[in-house]
């Protein structure tokens, strides 16, 4: 998993006065009210993912997408929010940020194992001790948004050290929601940094996840060629409701 | 070419992704969405069913297909279904008996799920495997909506995935 928000040079003061005097009503609510209802929709998605994973071994993949990007937008909204970037956060699961990015790479196969105990006892053994920790650095982070909003505020500069800090603990409270809903198997590191393991994978996969998924819809678009001329990307994607 | 209007066939199972396998098969969970609601609500399972269609009618025509037709199973179960929970909660605020006609709906209704629950699961598995599975008259609505009579003329009897009995 990489999330990466980006430090800027500089940050608006204007911005940052704007949302912090009218940020509930132009940011909080319209973001918070269509969060949450995209939120239940996952929430059954992730119930249901549960059994998947338990009879099948595998989280669906499209499930998985939604997941994946419905948790970067809920982290524009954030970053934007804890004024940790600029702008206004895009909205929609479609939605993208030059600034705000997280990519989390399909594990083809999860272990259902791990799932009933992470079931069982994921508030033992995760929950809880991360809960721990989390605390303590959101204590921090929170001290340190309110001394950089004063920051921002006097010399337009967010310290990047700082920045780096709060970034991270948004980094590991994903790390543990990923871990928590069966969205990965490894279990979270007990740090905000960003770890190498994670950034390597996803650049391999990248490139390829792409070339995996052309062959295989190429092959399934004959069966059905003559109704689709006009698939491109799509694919192999078919036009069913063309009557 | 004009519309859709010629030969449509069927994909086989070794042609379709396993990404729209799952995708199909994710239509007949729906019946579970109220379970992960937490809310003892079967227009939920419904509403769900009705999402889940539209966020997928514009992916492959076996996805759609499995989606239309668990949609269409949905209608008659969560009438049946809020139908008896209107009539518990009545019974409940209202209180009035419980007769033995409601206990025979009530009966009837459970059953009615057991029966719906069971043919979505093996729906849910075929589906997995990237077969097609009609159930009685809506795969036959769902079939004739995404695929058409073109398809029947194009397939071979020895093919895993045909189109439903005498179409």
């Amino acid at each position: 998993m990489t999330l990466s928000i980006q430090h800027q040079e500089s940050y608006s003061r204007g911005e940052l006065l704007l949302r912090t005097i009218f940020g509930a009503i132009y940011i909080f609510v319209p973001h918070v009210f269509l969060l949450a209802f995209i939120g239940i929709w996952a929430g059954i998605l992730g119930f249901l993912a549960f059994w998947v994973v338990l009879f099948t071994g595998s989280y669906p993949q499209s499930w998985f997408e939604f997941q994946v990007k419905l948790m970067n937008w809920s982290m524009r909204f954030t970053a934007t929010i804890m004024h940790l970037v600029d702008g206004y956060p895009a909205f929609g699961v479609n939605g993208t940020s030059d600034k705000v990015s997280l990519t989390v790479s399909y594990p083809e196969t999860i272990s259902r194992g791990l799932v009933i105990v992470r079931t069982l006892f994921g508030a033992i053994y995760v929950v809880l001790p991360h809960g721990v920790c989390l605390m303590f650095r959101m204590m921090a982070t929170g001290v340190l948004a309110i001394l950089a909003w004063f920051s921002v505020l006097f010399t337009g500069n967010y310290p990047d050290r700082w920045h780096a800090f709060n970034v991270g603990t948004l980094r590991w409270g994903l790390r543990v929601q990923l871990y928590m809903t069966f969205l990965t198997d490894e279990y979270p590191k007990f740090t905000g940094k960003e770890l190498e393991e994670d950034a390597a994978p996803i650049a391999e996969a990248e490139a390829p996840a792409a070339d995996d998924t052309a062959p295989a819809r190429d092959d399934a678009s004959p069966a059905t060629d003559d109704a689709t001329p006009a698939s491109d990307d799509a694919g192999s994607k078919e036009k069913p409701d063309g009557e | 070419m004009e519309g859709h209007s010629t030969h449509i066939a069927l994909p086989q199972p070794h042609e379709i992704p396993k990404r729209d396998r799952e995708d199909a098969m994710g239509a007949y969970l729906m019946m579970f969405a109220a379970w992960g609601a937490g809310l003892p609500l079967p227009l939920l399972n419904l509403l769900a069913a009705i999402i889940y269609f539209f966020t997928n009618k514009k992916t492959s025509r076996f996805v759609s297909f499995h989606a239309y037709q668990s949609l269409l199973t949905q209608i008659p179960i969560s009438i049946l279904n809020a139908s008896a929970v209107a009539w518990t909660l009545r019974n409940l605020y209202k209180d009035y008996a419980f007769s033995d006609y409601f206990w025979t709906y009530f009966i009837f209704i459970g059953l009615w799920n057991l029966i719906y629950m069971i043919f979505s699961i093996i729906a849910c598995v075929q589906a997995r495997k990237g077969r097609f599975y009609y159930f009685w008259v809506f795969g036959r609505i769902s079939f004739a909506r995404y695929f058409g009579p073109d398809a029947v003329s194009l397939e071979e009897k020895e093919k895993p995935n045909l189109p439903p009995e005498g179409f």
